[in-house]
């Protein structure tokens, strides 16, 4: 193992409302891949945009090559050899592979973009890396994991130093990350210092060298990877139970009704002959890893998005979704995973939101009877402890966990039978977190049937009665959640299909 | 190994595509209306009518490229219009009251014109104004300039002829009692250029880069905001090339007129494939969707439906533009 | 500063609202000294009156357009084609008065609905929308006319009744109408159902969508609403001048999106002020009328009103900068 190329030291950052960084320290040496790991949320992304300039730190300090430095921008750091290789992926759709690699940095012959040489030089690139892109290809066209692996060679195109991967396999098919993780110890071998964020646990047991751990914001503890096991590094990974234990058996009656049935259900290419049962009462998980398509089947089936074929039935009559509104007609309401995008209109009051979908219900005459908009916003806001001064609060105001109460307010108003989560506590501090699993266990059990989707497996455990598991846009299982383990949700989760 | 990907990236393209995509389709287009209107009208097919679509042609098609650059960043320049009044007014009032030589009006209304759009790309880039917004008041701004600046009268840059007047020769030259339409010659050249200024050059890959993903381009260390504000500084120097098209062809100018001119220019660069939305078009493109433009313009004339007509179509021929867009669009996502 | 600001009167009236207040009044003092005190005489308001009604009526449209985070620069020709049409279908065919109002605001309606559908259902940018419409708009008017000016009758003729629209005598019966419309228009833009749904979706479209409800409806309504009172507007632009030009109309687009974002609404949809627009569109026709009397030409305005626009959306940008 080689000596320190980069440490970070006591670096705190705070957004308003959330310590999002407390007191981390971070070191990484050339020649070893350093897994970053932790729940989602623990702070490993910000702590890596805090590196790279894209946040500015409260205090504490960064040596890199032997001197603090302070990045005021991405573009300083990719400078000085540190780059990250993003989640979301930074591409420019309309122009070619090579023009993307070398974007902001074109070689010129005169005033004139040499792009054969741009082309050259980006399949060399790819030749090093043992990748099959053709740089004329137009980005846009890729698969997603071409895209990635573009993403990688730009990286690396830049002298790069140390190289951040922040969970590049979301995206990958099997054989990609077999690719990728050849171009990682490739990347070791002459000597860089990288850091891999992931999530997966058996990618890190076969890809890197030291594991450092964060938890809630803080450093927990950094450990050597061959030498602990998986349980050592989930010990501090989760560190504290503060959630009420974990489902051992279903809490459904037997005889529960089928509420809704989806056979063969088919949208788009993320969602492949999906069918399943929902009964009432029922939490019914949907775990996969990212891009499996839960979400997608979530709004094909509120009619957020068009459905190519497929029957839905609820409480045994075929039903025919083509909008939103219609889902709503037939008592299904969505949560979706982006609350500031699809969940809240954030300029409007509490109350306004509340009503949202059901605003027919509290006119008198034409106009609004604000004063009974209000009292039915007040019900909920103390039947879910929202925590907010008064209801003519704007939505924006409230901290995640209350909007996301907020949100469930608006289709409990609407009475609906159904209800989907999508990622409920994505984006939500801890404490909040268990009241809104309490919150959900109480509608089940008051005979709402539940669709949750999470990637966050504890959550899966700890909710779900039944879990349906979802690999690139099929289903691939169905646990009771007294046969489900990790360990036989990520088999199904990672099942190769032919 | 890499070859094979290309070759199934070829299979995967239509015919259409290969021989340049909409480009190709809009020519058909092109080709087809002028058979049309020649086979409806006999006056159509004479040389004057053909001589009269090209006078149109000049102004609308140098809009239209200058437009294509902003619209490129998927942001729009409503100004051109009234824009090539103002600079054409300016530099004829310097040429015919303040006795200024024809070159350096000519030179002034194309500073001006660059002017403007560096307000435009300030406002637009610096100020994050909606691109709309922000040019429909320089819009406004520059129609009230001319007419405050040249006091409403109408202006006439000087005849061919007379002195001074040799500039009208740029676009039509008489040779044994025949016009000679060389403009055109001249817009080749110009279209030649500007499609290796955006295909080759910096200017053209950043302008096109904004318009896919303005934030990665920044995160790429690419100054953003300049090559921002120059696609507007590209679209008022174009205007202002208009301008003196525009002068060289018709006798007089009058201020307040203009109006309405910036929608054939951004219908034709709309219906030559540029795309509203940012990140794709082609000048090539452009010069035939801004001949759709022309042809319906003087043609229908000729088939007996009165010249206001040609407004309604035009606003009609943009709307299915846009739409043909957004439906390309949609196919592409899925 | 802040203290005024927290004072309990401006906050319920809103401190951009007052600041509004404050300009209208300083700028009438001022056009008052500039002309030697030429300017307070009623002739002079009741001709800023004149160019406030129909004015006032394109910004109110143009408001629930700009709620919905849209925008409708096709107004200013709109009316006139509303203008000319009906005024044609007066002259030459002699339609009665009654069903000529009702020609006109029918030919905004159908603006509106055309601009709504495309807007709403083909998701057409709103802007090419305008600008499509806004030439339909007048290549139709030209059509229709021919190309004619269109005079409607003096209040003497037969059928001059309709100016009284705008006054009676020295009553400016114009401003009690005006102001009723603009309560109606703000009672529908906060207390309705339909004004709650256009400022949503204004705000987060996606989000309204996903709670059931049929934002294309609503949406395509606001332009609905724009195009009614753009035919509306064009009743009172005839009743303060008679005289209509097939081919013109732009430069009140302006005027009307400035007197509507000067009162707060704005350009990213999701809030709007109906007060504010009011306030707004005084202070531009004042400014049309002061500058005239000042004796320099409708050129200035042009410029002015070009300036207005972009300070007061800039403004609109860096407030929203600051909250994020």
């Amino acid at each position: 193992m080689g000596e320190v190329i980069l440490t970070m030291k006591d670096i705190d950052k705070s957004f308003p409302g959330v310590h999002a960084l407390d007191h981390v320290d971070l070191e990484v040496r050339k020649g070893e891949v350093l897994a970053l790991m932790g729940e989602n949320g623990a702070g490993k992304s910000t702590l890596m945009k805090v590196l790279t300039g894209i946040y500015k730190k409260d205090s504490g300090t960064i040596t890199y090559e032997g001197k603090e430095v302070e990045f005021a921008n991405t573009k300083e750091a990719q400078d000085a050899g540190i780059v990250i290789v993003h989640q979301e992926l930074n591409m420019l759709g309309h122009l070619t592979v090579a023009q993307n690699i070398f974007i902001g940095r074109e070689f010129k012959k005169g005033i004139r973009i040499d792009d054969k040489k741009m082309n050259d030089e980006a399949r060399k690139l790819f030749q090093r890396l043992n990748i099959d892109i053709d740089p004329r290809e137009t980005m846009s066209r890729l698969t997603v994991g071409k895209q990635q692996m573009c993403e990688i060679a730009k990286a690396i195109s830049h002298d790069a130093k140390v190289i951040v991967f922040d969970e590049p396999s979301a995206a990958l098919t099997e054989t990609e990350i077999q690719e990728l993780f050849k171009i990682i110890r490739d990347l070791r071998e002459k000597n860089m210092g990288i850091v891999y964020i992931s999530h997966r646990m058996d990618e890190i047991k076969v890809i890197t060298d030291r594991v450092t751990v964060m938890r809630d914001g803080t450093y927990v503890g950094t450990l050597i990877t061959k030498d602990s096991t998986k349980d050592d590094i989930i010990n501090m990974m989760v560190g504290r139970v503060i959630y009420e234990d974990p489902k051992t058996q279903s809490m459904v009656p037997k005889d529960a009704p089928v509420v809704l049935k989806v056979e063969n259900l088919n949208a788009g290419k993320m969602v492949q002959d999906v069918s399943f049962e929902l009964h009432k009462g029922e939490i019914l998980g949907f775990s996969g890893l990212m891009g499996a398509g839960r979400t997608e089947t979530a709004r094909a089936l509120f009619g957020a998005d068009p459905i190519d074929s497929g029957n839905i039935y609820i409480n045994g009559s075929k039903v025919t979704i083509n909008n939103p509104q219609d889902a709503v007609k037939n008592g299904i309401g969505y949560l979706s995973e982006d609350r500031k995008r699809y969940g809240i209109v954030v300029q409007k009051t509490v109350a306004e939101n509340t009503t949202m979908a059901t605003l027919e219900n509290y006119m008198s005459g034409i106009f609004i009877d604000k004063k009974k908009e209000k009292e039915v916003a007040e019900k909920y806001v103390e039947s879910l402890a929202t925590k907010t001064p008064d209801v003519d609060q704007l939505v924006v105001n409230l901290s995640g966990g209350n909007q996301q109460k907020v949100v469930i307010a608006k289709w409990l108003t609407r009475d609906c039978d159904i209800l989907i989560f999508d990622e409920p506590t994505r984006g939500i501090d801890v404490g909040a977190k268990s009241e809104i699993y309490k919150l959900m266990n109480k509608l089940a059990a008051d005979g709402k049937a539940i669709i949750m989707i999470s990637s966050e497996m504890t959550e899966i455990l700890r909710m779900s009665d039944r879990i349906v598991v979802m690999c690139e846009g099929r289903k691939t299982g169905e646990l009771d959640i007294s046969e489900a383990t990790q360990e036989n949700i990520m088999n199904l989760a990672t099942r190769e299909i032919e | 190994m890499a070859n094979n990907t290309t070759k199934t990236a070829g299979r995967n393209r239509s015919v259409i595509d290969r021989l340049g995509g909409q480009k190709f389709i809009v020519l058909l287009v092109v080709i087809a209306l002028f058979i049309f209107f020649c086979a409806l009208s006999p006056n159509f097919r004479k040389y004057t009518t053909f001589l009269s679509i090209l006078d149109y042609s000049y102004y609308i098609t140098l809009m239209a490229i200058g437009v294509a650059f902003p619209l490129m960043t998927a942001g729009v320049d409503l100004s051109i219009g009234t824009g090539l009044i103002c600079y054409s007014l300016v530099g004829g009032y310097l040429i015919t009251f303040q006795g200024w030589p024809t070159w350096a009006g000519i030179l002034a209304s194309i500073v001006f014109g660059m002017a403007i759009g560096v307000l435009n790309g300030c406002l637009v880039a610096l100020m994050d104004l909606p691109p709309f917004l922000a040019t429909l008041c320089t819009c406004m701004i520059t129609r009230g300039l001319g007419s405050i600046i040249v006091g409403r009268v109408g202006i006439s840059w000087p005849a061919a002829g007379t002195e001074g007047g040799w500039f009208r020769s740029i676009f039509k030259i008489q040779m044994n009692g025949m016009n000679i339409p060389i403009g055109f010659l001249w817009i080749i050249i110009i279209v030649i250029i500007m499609t290796f200024v955006l295909n080759h050059t910096k200017i053209g890959r950043y302008t096109l880069a904004i318009g896919s993903n303005k934030e990665a381009t920044r995160l790429s260390g690419v100054n953003v905001k300049f090559y921002h504000i120059f696609a507007y500084v590209i679209s008022g120097f174009f205007a202002g090339l208009a301008a003196i098209s525009y002068s060289a062809i018709f006798a007089t100018v009058q201020p307040g007129s203009g109006a309405g001119f910036e929608l054939e220019a951004i219908g034709g660069a709309i219906i030559g494939g540029v795309s509203m939305s940012g990140g794709a078009g082609s000048i090539t493109g452009t010069l035939a969707g801004v001949f759709v433009i022309c042809l319906l313009k003087t043609g229908l004339p000729f088939i007996g439906l009165a010249a206001n007509w040609q407004q309604i179509i035009t606003g009609l021929v943009l709307i299915a533009a846009v739409l043909v867009d957004i439906l390309k669009r949609k196919k592409d996502q899925a | 500063m802040e203290k005024i600001k927290q004072n309990p009167f401006v906050k319920k009236v809103g401190f951009n609202r007052v600041v509004l207040c404050f300009v209208l009044i300083l700028l009438y003092g001022f056009f008052c000294a500039m002309t030697q005190g030429e300017f307070a005489g009623i002739s002079r308001i009741l001709s800023a009156l004149n160019y406030a009604y129909f004015l006032g009526f394109l910004s109110l449209g143009v408001t629930f357009v700009i709620a919905t985070g849209g925008i409708d620069f096709s107004i200013g020709p709109v009316m006139f084609c509303c203008a000319l049409v009906s005024g044609f279908s007066l002259i030459t065919y002699g339609v009665p008065m009654p069903l000529v109002m009702v020609i006109s605001i029918l030919v905004g309606l159908c603006f509106g609905i055309f601009n709504g559908y495309l807007v709403a259902y083909w998701s057409v940018p709103s802007f090419i929308t305008s600008m499509a419409s806004m030439n339909i708009a007048k290549g139709l008017a030209s059509v229709f006319t021919k190309t004619q000016s269109v005079s409607w009758p003096q209040s003497s003729a037969e059928g001059g009744w309709y100016r009284y629209l705008v006054k009676m005598g020295d009553i400016p019966i114009g401003l009690f109408i005006f102001l009723v419309v603009a309560v109606v228009c703000a009672i529908i833009l906060n207390k309705t159902k339909m004004g709650r749904y256009i400022l949503s979706l204004g705000s987060n479209k996606e989000a309204v969508r996903l709670s059931g409800v049929n934002v294309k409806k609503w949406e395509m309504t606001a332009y609905i609403i724009c195009g009614v009172l753009v035919g509306i507007g064009a009743l009172f632009y005839v009743s303060a001048y008679t005289t209509v030009q097939p081919g013109y109309g732009d430069q009140y687009n302006n005027e009307a999106i400035a007197g509507c974002v000067m009162g707060g609404t704005s350009m990213a949809g999701g809030l709007a002020s109906i007060s504010g627009t009011v306030i707004g569109v005084f202070i531009i026709a004042l400014l049309q009328e002061g500058i005239l009397a000042l004796g320099f030409s409708k050129d200035y305005q042009l410029i002015i009103t070009g300036i207005i626009v972009i300070v007061a959306v800039f403004s609109d940008v860096v407030a929203r900068r600051r909250k994020n």
